[in-house]
């Protein structure tokens, strides 16, 4: 029996996944729960296990390629002998596995990276091919636009060639409109030559999800806090100091609950609980693993949690719940000594964000970044002022 | 008089009785029309009030009283005759076809062809294949007939009243399972025009283009629809020939999406027409291609649950408009 093996459905938003790596080659006999492959989504590296014991069989589909979620990337038959099509080769599997969409087509990274052909701007074309090549449109005017979505586009001024298609890999309406409120893309014609490096999943992300926040009105407000107390209260215990910061805020949150609330077009959301997302710097990324309760449940559970969650970032294995809904944020460039002060992003679901830079021997200064259609700048001062009591006291809180 | 709730062919009964009160040339002919007043009691007490000769009994010879009737409105008269269903009219085909359609023409507008011929057209309950036809599309492609599909008691009133009072040869299909509908009739509202279509709910995400019993399938599921806010704009076409396109074109300019909802086979059938003409109409407004939901392009099943299967269901409409949506919007559930 040959059963399909599908590409993995992370989250309900999830849409495509990358395989980074086969562990199993066509022909490989395979255990129930053995991993097969590696597929990179916006935020982890997934693993594909094996659902039956049996063979692996190709057509297996081809690393490096964005592929919709449940398409098939491989198959699990019985016995050895069913194994037909070893071969890997791009034209064997692509008949097999369903067109690539446009989209993820333009992400791919040029096929000839030598030549500025496709995207590269006419004028820096070497000087020694006198007729310019105009910019081959040839594809992006063959991928599917419903009448309405060109007539749009013609009467709004944008190229097809800069939307990113809808489902089916057509252009509609919807994403047309979606391109005409977007900021517009930089025109690269008269600027040196270049090469277009597709975001990795998670980079896109990050850019989707900032870029969401661009309707905020935003406020910052600073203060300058000694961290004297807390710092030896972290080297006492031996606990965290991102760890009691996180609580020092959630507990402050607690105390302003309209810090904890969001907008939204209904309305503002009144959550009951403090979710703090603590950002988290590594190799390639940027991810806001979310401490849970943080303001209720005792420090020691905490400090479980963030070292089980510090190790799933590291190791790339976090999944939506560990990112995901953050009522509060923090993002502490402190270890940076030089970094002294700097403003964070309100991200969408947040009240606002708190920016720690580096201590300078007499203070640290804290940057409260607001979504001004929540809380106002006389919040944000007693906010800060009930924070500062609090990490100028830790006894009174931590036990 | 006031508004008041009736059934179908209660309307349809007012309005033979008052076209028959005010001119003496209106008769009525046809099997069972007399003594046993219709097999859906339409002309039930005309025989009494008009007596024989103007509500006329007749054989069962569909070619022969069709083509009195076209020999009648030559003469003068008014004629309304009735079919005893749409599927006995393929006898009549040839003086509907050759007479009724064609004489006004030929003979240059001299002789006009003041005709009516009502028939019960559509899927019933179990009434096998030779019985559940819808020969819209046979009729449709007659030019110089036109086709009246009224969906509710309103409809079925104006619309006899004005098939009787015009000059032209005009065929009524009324829908056999709305016969015992009830709806509201107010017989001193201004009518339509006949064959003006009418937007009977407002939507602005696709349009569900539909006639006849199909109109009522269209508004339940636009109801539904509207609880996963997808408002569905619902046209009921009033007429199939010929079919008033600027509604449909306007409405599909604003909604971008259309679905043509039908009992009619989907091959060749009478939303082929629709959707042909409206995706001509509308190319540059379509942000999805035209659909239909129509009946299987088979021969209708005995069998009560394959039967069921074979034509357009609330389920069905449903699915389309979320797919459609869906396509063009991934905001929305699928």
């Amino acid at each position: 029996m040959k059963q399909a093996v599908p590409m993995p459905a992370l989250s309900d938003t999830m849409a495509t996944g990358r395989l980074v790596r086969w562990l199993k080659q066509s022909g490989d006999p395979v255990k129930r729960g053995d991993v097969l492959a590696e597929v990179e989504t916006d935020k982890a590296v997934l693993e594909v296990e094996s659902f039956v014991d049996g063979f692996l069989a190709g057509p297996l589909a081809p690393i490096e390629t964005d592929i919709p979620v449940r398409q098939t990337i491989g198959y699990l038959i019985d016995s050895a002998e069913e194994v037909v099509t070893p071969s890997v080769s791009e034209e064997e599997t692509e008949p097999k596995t369903p067109p690539v969409e446009p989209a993820v087509e333009r992400a791919r990274p040029a096929k000839h990276p030598a030549t500025p052909s496709t995207t590269a701007p006419r004028a820096a074309t070497s000087p020694s091919s006198p007729s310019i090549t105009p910019r081959t449109l040839t594809d992006t005017n063959r991928r599917p636009a419903s009448p309405y979505a060109r007539m749009l586009a013609a009467d709004l001024g944008i190229d097809l060639a800069d939307v990113v298609p809808g489902a089916g890999g057509t252009i509609h309406a919807a994403e047309v409109l979606a391109t005409a409120l977007q900021p517009r893309s930089p025109d690269l014609h008269f600027a040196p030559p270049y090469q277009i490096e597709p975001l990795s999943p998670m980079h896109r992300a990050v850019a989707d999800s900032m870029t969401a926040t661009r309707g905020t009105p935003t406020f910052r407000v600073t203060a300058r806090i000694p961290l004297d107390a807390i710092q030896a209260t972290s080297k006492e215990t031996k606990t965290s100091l991102t760890l009691l910061l996180a609580r020092a805020c959630a507990l402050t949150v607690k105390e302003f609950p309209r810090f904890n609330a969001c907008h939204t077009p209904g309305g503002l959301a009144i959550r009951d609980r403090v979710d703090v997302g603590i950002a988290v710097d590594f190799e390639g990324g940027l991810l806001t693993p979310v401490l849970r309760d943080a303001a209720n449940r005792p420090l020691e559970e905490l400090a479980e949690d963030w070292r089980i969650l510090r190790d799933k970032v590291r190791r790339r294995r976090v999944v939506p719940e560990d990112y995901q809904g953050a009522t509060f944020y923090v993002s502490n460039l402190g270890t940076f000594s030089f970094v002294h002060s700097f403003e964070a992003i309100v991200p969408l679901g947040a009240a606002a964000i708190l920016a720690i830079g580096a201590d300078d021997g007499t203070a640290t200064t804290f940057t409260m970044s607001c979504d001004h259609r929540v809380v106002f700048g006389a919040d944000s001062a007693r906010f800060l002022e009930a924070l500062a009591g609090r990490l100028g006291n830790p006894g009174s809180w931590l036990g | 008089m006031a508004k008041e709730d009736i059934f179908y062919w209660q309307a349809l009964n007012r309005a033979l009785d008052a076209e028959m009160a005010g001119d003496d040339s209106v008769f009525i002919l046809g099997e069972d029309v007399g003594l046993y007043g219709g097999s859906y009691r339409v002309t039930e007490g005309l025989y009494a009030k008009y007596g024989p000769l103007r509500v006329r009994d007749t054989p069962i010879s569909e070619t022969s009283f069709t083509g009195l009737g076209v020999g009648a409105a030559m003469t003068g008269m008014r004629p309304v005759v009735e079919i005893m269903t749409i599927n006995f009219a393929l006898l009549a085909l040839d003086p509907l076809v050759n007479m009724a359609a064609k004489i006004p023409f030929m003979s240059g507008g001299q002789f006009p062809m003041p005709l009516v011929v009502r028939m019960p057209g559509g899927v019933a309950k179990q009434l096998g294949a030779q019985h559940s036809q819808r020969l819209e599309h046979t009729l449709m492609n007659v030019p110089g007939l036109r086709i009246a599909v009224p969906a509710t008691p309103q409809d079925a009133y104006w619309q006899l009243r004005q098939a009787i009072a015009s000059d032209d040869p005009i065929i009524l299909i009324e829908h056999d399972l709305l016969y015992f509908s009830k709806g509201a009739l107010d017989v001193e509202a201004v009518p339509l025009p006949m064959h003006r279509a009418a937007v009977c709910r407002a939507g602005r995400d696709v349009t569900l283009v539909s006639y006849s019993r199909n109109v009522e399938l269209c508004l339940r599921a636009a109801q539904q629809l509207a609880d996963e806010r997808i408002e569905a704009e619902v046209i009921d076409l009033r007429s199939l020939s010929p079919i008033d396109w600027e509604t449909c074109v306007t409405s599909v300019e604003k909604t971008h999406r259309l679905i043509v909802v039908e009992e009619d086979c989907r091959f060749a059938g009478a939303g082929a027409e629709v959707a042909a003409t409206l995706s001509e109409r509308c190319f540059f407004s379509l942000d999805a291609p035209a659909k239909r939901v129509a009946a299987l392009d088979i021969p209708t099943p005995f069998n009560g649950s394959l039967e069921s299967a074979s034509i357009p269901t609330v389920k069905d409409v449903i699915s389309a408009a979320q797919q459609l949506c869906s396509v063009a919007d991934p905001g929305v559930k699928p």
